[in-house]
C-alpha cells in the first residue's frame, strides 16, 4: 500500500461533472481529491481486505443469530423493545440486504482492523463505483499510472445484479427515499435508482417527508401510490422512534436495508463482536462504557456513541486527555470505548481510512477517505485507488 | 479483473431530474427539464446563476423560434386551450405557445448546449380527448401565461411537451410529484417520517 502523488487532470471538475457527480466540492473544500492515489498489490487486496471483509460479515451474521435471542443484547444496542419482533421476523424471513461498508484501519502491514460497520445507510457509493472507475480508465490512458492496473471495484455490476434478486418475482416496483435538502444523500439515491432501472425495476423516488400512510396500513409515496418495496437512505434507529414507527410492522413493505441491519448499524456491535471473538485478528478490543473491562483498554482509545454518523461525537483519548473530537448531536443512547487503531495509514500529516464495500454480503469494492485528523468526518477527502499490475 | 467491465451509460443521468425521450424512437437522451425558474432553483442540480441563464436563454429562444399565429384561436387549435399567450415581436402582435418549461441537454461530450424552450404538446401529439395521462395533465393545467408552473405538481410522473422545431417529447420526472390520487385506498396521514433528521439538521447517512 503506497500513497502516490499525481497531478490531477487539468479538467478534472469537468470530467467528474460529466458523470453527474455534483458534490465533488463541499462547502468550498475539495471532497474528490485526485492529487494522490493509493496503490495496492493484488495480494493486499485479496488477503487483507476482501477476505477479512467477508469473514467479518459472516461473524456479524453469527452475532445476529445470538443477539435476536437475547433481550439483554437488544437492550444494550438500544433497539426499542416494541420493535424486537419486527427485527426478528425480518431475519427469520430471510429479507435480503443490498449493501454496506466496513471502515477499516490498514497500512499495508498486518491485519486490517474493523473501525465500524456502516450497515444501514452508507454513502460515498457513487464516487466509489463510477467516478473512481472512470478516473482509473483515464489515468491509465494518459499514462499517469501503469497500463494494466486494476481496481477493487465491481460495485456497479454487483448492485444491478443485487437489485434484480432482492425480491421475487422480479422485476418489481421499487420506491427509493431520502431526506430533503441533502445533495449527497439525493445523489446516492439517484445512483441506486439508476442501477435499479438497469436491473429492469420500476423505480420511483419520493422524499421521506412525503411518505404517507394509507387506510389499509400500507405506506404510500407523494402521489399516494402504495409502497411495496422501499429503499430508504434513512436510519432504522430514527424510523423506530418516529411517529410512523408503530406502522412499520403492519405495512407489508419490504425494506432495503432490512430491519435486521439495525443490529449491525450500531457501534455497540464493536463491543459485542469483541466479546464473541476476543482476539480476532480483524477486531480491536472494545467494550460498552461502564463495563469494568474498559480498564483493560489501551491508554489511547476512542469513545464512540452507539448511534453516530460521519464521525460526529467521536472522541480520541490518550490517558484521559482528549486528542481529537468532533462535535455532534449523538450520544444519548450510550457509548462504546474501542482501542485506537495502531495501523491507521498516515502520510505527510494525513490519515486514511479504508471503506470496504459489500453488495449482497459479498466484498466487491474499496474507497479511501483521508483527513488531517485521525477521526474521519463528513468533510474528509475521497481519494481513488488502483491495483498495481 | 477486480473491477466492473463497464459502467452503464444510464449512470450518466444519475443526478438528472428528468429523462427525456423522443416519442418516435427508443433513443433516450439525458436532459434536465424544469417547468419554471423556481423549480430549477429548488432542484439544486444547477446554481441559481445557471438557472437564470438557462431560463433567459429559453425565454429568448421562444420569442425567436416559436411558431407565430395571428390569432389566439389559431394558436390554441395547435396548442390547446390556454396554451398560448400574446407577444410583441418586432413591433407586431402575435400569439405564440406558452413557455411550459425549459430543457438543457447534457450529452456525454460534457458540452452544455443552450437551453431550449418547451411548449405545450401539440394537437398532433395530444389530440383533444386523448386519454394519455401526460396529455390530460398538460391540457388541464395549462396556465396560459409565461409561468407554466401548472405543468408541475400533478399526480402524473410524465409530461408531454413540444419543441420549437415541432418535435414531441415526454419528460419522466423522477421526483417531486404531489397530490392527485390514482389509488383507490385513501391516505390517512402523511409525514410520519423525517422528524429526527429535521431536529438534528445532521447527516442521516454515513
Amino acid at each position: 500500500m503506497r500513497r502516490v502523488a499525481l497531478s490531477p487532470r487539468p479538467d478534472w471538475t469537468e470530467q467528474v461533472e460529466r458523470l453527474g457527480f455534483a458534490f465533488h466540492t463541499i462547502d468550498g473544500e475539495t471532497y474528490w481529491d485526485e492529487s494522490a492515489a493509493f496503490a495496492f498489490t493484488l495480494e493486499e487486496i485479496e488477503r487483507d481486505i476482501e477476505g477479512p471483509t467477508e469473514a467479518l460479515e459472516q461473524l456479524c451474521f453469527a452475532f445476529i443469530e445470538k443477539a435476536l435471542d437475547s433481550e439483554e443484547t437488544l437492550t444494550r444496542l438500544a433497539i426499542p423493545a416494541e420493535h424486537w419482533d419486527y427485527v426478528r421476523e425480518s431475519w427469520q424471513r430471510g429479507d435480503r440486504n443490498l449493501y454496506g461498508r466496513l471502515d477499516l484501519a490498514y497500512d499495508g502491514h498486518g491485519p486490517a482492523k474493523l473501525l465500524e460497520y456502516n450497515a444501514d445507510t452508507p454513502t460515498a457509493l457513487f464516487e466509489s463505483s463510477v467516478v473512481q472507475w472512470d478516473w482509473l480508465e483515464q489515468a491509465m490512458a494518459r499514462g499517469a499510472i501503469p497500463k494494466g492496473s486494476d481496481q477493487f471495484n465491481s460495485l456497479h455490476e454487483r448492485l444491478i445484479a443485487a437489485f434484480g434478486a432482492l425480491r421475487e418475482p422480479s422485476p418489481y416496483r421499487l420506491h427509493l427515499t431520502c431526506v430533503q435538502d441533502s445533495p449527497e444523500d439525493k445523489g446516492t439515491v439517484d445512483y441506486l435508482a439508476d442501477c435499479a432501472v438497469q436491473a429492469g425495476l420500476d423505480a420511483r423516488f419520493t422524499y421521506i417527508e412525503e411518505l404517507g400512510l394509507l387506510t389499509d396500513g400500507r405506506f404510500c409515496d407523494g402521489a399516494n401510490q402504495p409502497i411495496e418495496t422501499l429503499f430508504k437512505l434513512y436510519p432504522w434507529e430514527w424510523m423506530f422512534r418516529e411517529s410512523y414507527g408503530s406502522a412499520l410492522a403492519g405495512s407489508r413493505c419490504q425494506f432495503i436495508e432490512p430491519p435486521w441491519k439495525a443490529v449491525l448499524s450500531n457501534k455497540g456491535l464493536l463491543a459485542c463482536l469483541w466479546e464473541m471473538e476476543p482476539g480476532h485478528p480483524n477486531l480491536l478490543p472494545a467494550f460498552f462504557e461502564g463495563d469494568p473491562r474498559c480498564a483493560t483498554l489501551s491508554a489511547r482509545h476512542v469513545r464512540k456513541p452507539l448511534y453516530s454518523r460521519e464521525g460526529a461525537n467521536v472522541t480520541l483519548l490518550e490517558r484521559g486527555r482528549v486528542l481529537d473530537s468532533d462535535d455532534g448531536p449523538y450520544g444519548a443512547e450510550g457509548h462504546v470505548l474501542q482501542d485506537a487503531a495502531t495501523n491507521l495509514f498516515s502520510s505527510e500529516g494525513n490519515y486514511a481510512v479504508l471503506g470496504s464495500w459489500l453488495v449482497a454480503s459479498q466484498a466487491c469494492g474499496l474507497c479511501l477517505r483521508e483527513d488531517a485528523s485521525p477521526i474521519t468526518k463528513n468533510t474528509s477527502r475521497f481519494l481513488p485507488h488502483y491495483i498495481e499490475p | 479483473m477486480k473491477r466492473s467491465s463497464q459502467i452503464g451509460l444510464a449512470a450518466v443521468g444519475v443526478i438528472l431530474v428528468a429523462t427525456v425521450w423522443s416519442m418516435t424512437s427508443d433513443d433516450k437522451e439525458e436532459n434536465l427539464v424544469y417547468n419554471s425558474l423556481s423549480d430549477c432553483r429548488a432542484a439544486g442540480q444547477l446554481t441559481a446563476q445557471q438557472c437564470e441563464t438557462a431560463f433567459a436563454e429559453a425565454t429568448a429562444a421562444r420569442l425567436k423560434d416559436a411558431p407565430k399565429f395571428q390569432s389566439q384561436s389559431a394558436c390554441e387549435t395547435q396548442y390547446g386551450a390556454s396554451g398560448c399567450s400574446s407577444a410583441s415581436i418586432g413591433g407586431a402582435q402575435y400569439f405564440i405557445p406558452a413557455l411550459a418549461g425549459f430543457m438543457l441537454a447534457r450529452g456525454l461530450s460534457g458540452a452544455q448546449a443552450q437551453a431550449q424552450p418547451l411548449m405545450p404538446p401539440t394537437a398532433a401529439t395530444c389530440p383533444p380527448g386523448s386519454t394519455l395521462p401526460e396529455c390530460q395533465q398538460a391540457r388541464s393545467s395549462s396556465s396560459g401565461s409565461s409561468g407554466g408552473s401548472g405543468y408541475y405538481g400533478g399526480s402524473s410522473r410524465s409530461r408531454a411537451y413540444s419543441t420549437t422545431s415541432g418535435r414531441s417529447i415526454t419528460a419522466a420526472f423522477s421526483s417531486g410529484s404531489r397530490g392527485g390520487s390514482a389509488s383507490t385506498t385513501s391516505t390517512s396521514s402523511r409525514g410520519g417520517f423525517g422528524s429526527i433528521a429535521r431536529s438534528f439538521s445532521s447527516h442521516s447517512s454515513s
